[in-house]
């Protein structure tokens, strides 16, 4: 009996069912959707901040001073030490080794070439990863100067790193520097390579340029090269000067700023095992022999802010949105119970008993909820997926339903439903059926 | 007569069902309070992300050419060229040696404008303004540096000797530099600002336009953008901007169909008032009027309510997240108005419309 009733009233009630189901259809898309973005902000705009750069910086422990004045170094310092290029690898072991994104190892050098007129030049040289796999496995993050620096323009091609071998390389060389020696694409120089082992005089390098590149620094002003080309002609075999390291980062809290060395084990244990840039840091110096590693504050400190305040926005919207649509409803509901007083005026007078016509109608909102619900949930998730497409560049891995997003929604809708419908449902059924069915006569 | 009985008729009908009236009211109200605060927070989000982005620091900087020295009111002309709520520092560097015989870069700074300009530097105590022989000195600087309370330097042959308030941490290049006081730099080596930072608030247009103002300012210095902030800025404000954008078109969306279903369902509920009016002698037009006048009356409270809650609502969400209050903006008043009596006046009409062929005689009997 309860159940035909059920049905009956879904099948004859069509028109009013559907106000009431569109009412909760509507909210729980806006509430999907608005969640689904908020949840997945935080990533998208991590992404975005990449263009900021590197956000940790690894450098000889037992480095010397630099001096440098505007990125240029006035006084070349003599007798560097250097990382080695081998042991970056290990970054790919380390506690948070997935939040790395990026890895990009420098290794300035100064060039004494020949140029293809036969003209003597001396040049700065900038040895750099360009697509390099960070591992030899066969996942490895593969990374590169340019992906840490998004505002570099180029034109042409990046050189490729295994070109020529060890006779000779490809190089990008800076816009400034092209201008003022009228180098152009195609153009090729030799460096001298440094007479440490004697025979190596003899040999000949040939540096060929495949682009030009334009980045609004002093780079303007160097060739780039691949990393291993750089270390043969500055004779500076598997050395490194420093690494950009661009990882995913929770924003600073007063617990990342404490120094690890001073905390109990409990809290120390805790303290590495979250991805502050604090952490990172301390885990690269411990995995990278003589590195120190430093948050790069400028980049950290902003992006953190900055992550902060638009998710923190997001949500504050999502919760208005919820806010609205849970009124929305609960009123759609609300009129949908008052525009029935009349039957549940007929059916007390028929002898039903009050809780028996309150399951009625809350197993009637029930129902409604969930199917609606469920189908808001589908509707607002594509509705996120497309907004976030349509502003965000997708890089395909993300996946367009949430599935914990259903049963919050699906629960909401129930509540907010519910809730809307009592004072309804009540008041209808504390009035005295011969007044409900008499007033409207 | 007939102008008195309508606003009579009126106040009955909107007295007489008081609880439905109310319901009515209520969801008008949360539209407009919605819209009002989603088009507050919108209207104010540019300003807002771009104050967050001053954390980032300068974005334009402006340097002498190698030969030649920054004017002597460099800084007031790129004050008055860059506008009242840009950031201005200027900075002076000069190579000395410490007290170990390691050259050091040494800048010389207002530290006020940097504190302000530069907000990530992270410093154990900024100097004192009226201390002219502080000195803040960089992590690894420090390392070179055997007494860092009093830091002999010696430039040329000439020590100065300053006393370190500090050590300086930021990751960057600063970290290898000394940072003393621009008088007292001045005064020891005769070298002059040759570097102004300036940063200045807004979008890649903003500043487009300011660089060509600085580069009329000061005609032969290098007035170069830091590229990468300058676009970054742009592009993840743009994004911001246009998710907010569709987020409010959405809940404005949702909000209003979901009010306009509620609406609509009450105004069918009066058919037995429509058949009545009409067995006594209503035109169409009137009984439209009616329905209408009472919609709007609603409508236009709504919008009175709504815009008080939901300015309220925007200076909490900004006061919250931002820690800045948003002001109520009249300008979205007609926006909200607008969107308010368009529900409304579909409420009223389209249950109307429904109505029309109706035959009273058959609704009054209760078919």
């Amino acid at each position: 009996m309860f159940f035909r009733l059920l049905m009956e009233s879904f099948i004859r009630q069509r028109r009013r069912k559907m106000l009431a189901g569109i009412a909760i259809l509507l909210g729980t898309t806006a509430v999907t959707a608005m969640l689904a973005l908020a949840t997945t902000i935080g990533d998208r705009i991590h992404k975005e901040l990449a263009v900021y750069g590197a956000n940790i910086v690894v450098y000889p422990k037992t480095d010397l001073l630099d001096v440098k004045i505007g990125g240029v170094d006035v006084k070349p310092a003599t007798g560097d030490s250097y990382l080695h290029e081998s042991d970056l690898k290990k970054l790919g072991t380390i506690f948070w080794a997935n939040n790395i994104t990026g890895v990009s190892p420098e290794l300035p050098i100064n060039i004494d070439a020949t140029t293809a007129a036969g003209e003597s030049v001396k040049l700065s040289g900038l040895g750099l990863w360009f697509h390099h796999a960070l591992t030899r496995d066969a996942g490895s993050l593969v990374t590169g100067a340019p992906a840490l620096h998004p505002w570099w323009r180029l034109q042409g091609t990046w050189p490729s790193e295994t070109a020529g071998g060890r006779t000779g390389s490809e190089a990008v060389i800076g816009s400034a520097l092209a201008s003022r020696l009228h180098l152009k694409i195609g153009d090729s120089f030799s460096p001298h390579l440094p007479v440490a082992d004697g025979n190596a005089m003899s040999q000949s390098y040939t540096v060929r340029i495949t682009g030009i590149v334009s980045t609004g620094d002093n780079v303007d002003n160097q060739v780039l090269l691949p990393l291993a080309a750089a270390q043969i002609i500055g004779g500076l075999p598997n050395a490194v000067r420093r690494v950009d390291v661009s990882a995913r980062t929770k924003p600073e809290d007063a617990f990342a700023r404490k120094n690890p060395d001073t905390l109990s084990p409990q809290e120390h244990e805790i303290w590495y095992c979250r991805p502050y840039a604090n952490s990172i840091a301390y885990q690269i110096r411990e995995a990278i022999p003589g590195a120190q590693a430093e948050q790069v504050r400028r980049v950290e400190q902003s992006e953190g802010t900055i992550l902060a305040r638009i998710s923190g926005l997001m949500w504050l919207v999502s919760a208005a949105a919820l806010l609205a649509a849970g009124f929305a409803v609960s009123a759609a509901m609300a009129t949908a119970v008052l525009e029935r007083r009349r039957e549940i005026g007929l059916m007390r007078s028929l002898g039903a008993s009050k809780g028996a016509i309150a399951l009625l109608f809350y197993a009637e909102t029930g129902l409604l909820a969930v199917l609606a619900g469920t189908v808001g949930y589908l509707f607002g998730s594509g509705l996120a997926a497309w907004l976030g497409a349509r502003i965000f560049a997708v890089d395909g891995s993300e996946a367009v339903l949430n599935p914990v997003l259903l049963p919050v929604v699906v629960a909401l809708a129930l509540i907010v439903a519910v809730a809307g419908s009592t004072p309804s449902i009540r008041a209808a059924l504390l009035v005295n059926p011969s007044t409900i069915l008499r007033e409207d006569a | 007569m007939g102008r008195l009985s309508m606003t009579g008729m009126m106040r009955r009908s909107l007295v007489h069902r008081r609880s439905r009236s109310l319901s009515a009211l209520v969801a008008l109200t949360v539209s407009a309070a919605v819209a009002t605060a989603l088009l507050t927070l919108y209207a104010d989000l540019n300003a807002k992300l771009h104050t967050e982005f001053r954390s980032f620091g300068a974005n334009v900087v402006i340097t002498a050419p190698a030969s030649g020295v920054l004017p002597a009111d460099a800084l007031a002309r790129v004050r008055q060229a860059a506008g009242a709520d840009a950031l201005a520092a200027e900075f002076g560097y000069a190579v000395a040696n410490t007290d170990r015989g390691t050259a050091v870069v040494v800048a010389g700074t207002d530290f006020a404008a940097v504190r302000q300009l530069d907000s990530w530097w992270q410093v154990d105590a900024w100097p004192a303004a009226n201390d002219a022989d502080a000195a803040l000195l960089g992590q690894r600087a420090a390392n070179f540096i055997a007494d860092e309370r009093s830091v002999t330097l010696t430039f040329d042959g000439d020590p100065v000797t300053l006393h370190g308030v500090g050590r300086l941490r930021t990751g960057g290049d600063e970290d290898s530099r000394v940072y003393m006081p621009l008088a007292a730099f001045t005064r020891w080596t005769g070298v002059g600002p040759s570097v102004i930072q300036v940063q200045i608030p807004g979008g890649t247009a903003t500043v487009d336009a300011a660089l060509v103002r600085l580069r009329q300012a000061l005609p032969g210095m290098q007035v170069k953008p830091v590229r990468e902030l300058v676009e970054g800025e742009s592009r993840i404000v743009d994004k911001t901007h246009a998710l907010m954008y569709g987020s409010v078109l959405l809940i404005a969306l949702t909000v209003a169909v979901s009010v306009l279903a509620t609406l609509s369902a009450s105004v069918l509920e009066r058919r037995r008032d429509f058949a009545l009016m009409k067995a006594l002698g209503g035109s169409q037009t009137q009984l439209m009027g009616m329905f209408l006048m009472e919609a709007l009356i609603l409508a236009l409270a709504g919008v009175a309510v709504g815009f008080v809650v939901g300015s309220a609502a925007a200076w909490v969400i900004s006061e919250e997240n931002f820690h800045t209050a948003t002001l109520p903006h009249v300008s979205v008043l007609p926006l909200v108005l607008l969107l308010n009596v368009a529900i409304a006046v579909m409420a009223a009409l389209f249950p109307v419309r429904a109505l029309r062929g109706l035959q009273p005689a058959a609704l009054l009997k209760g078919e």
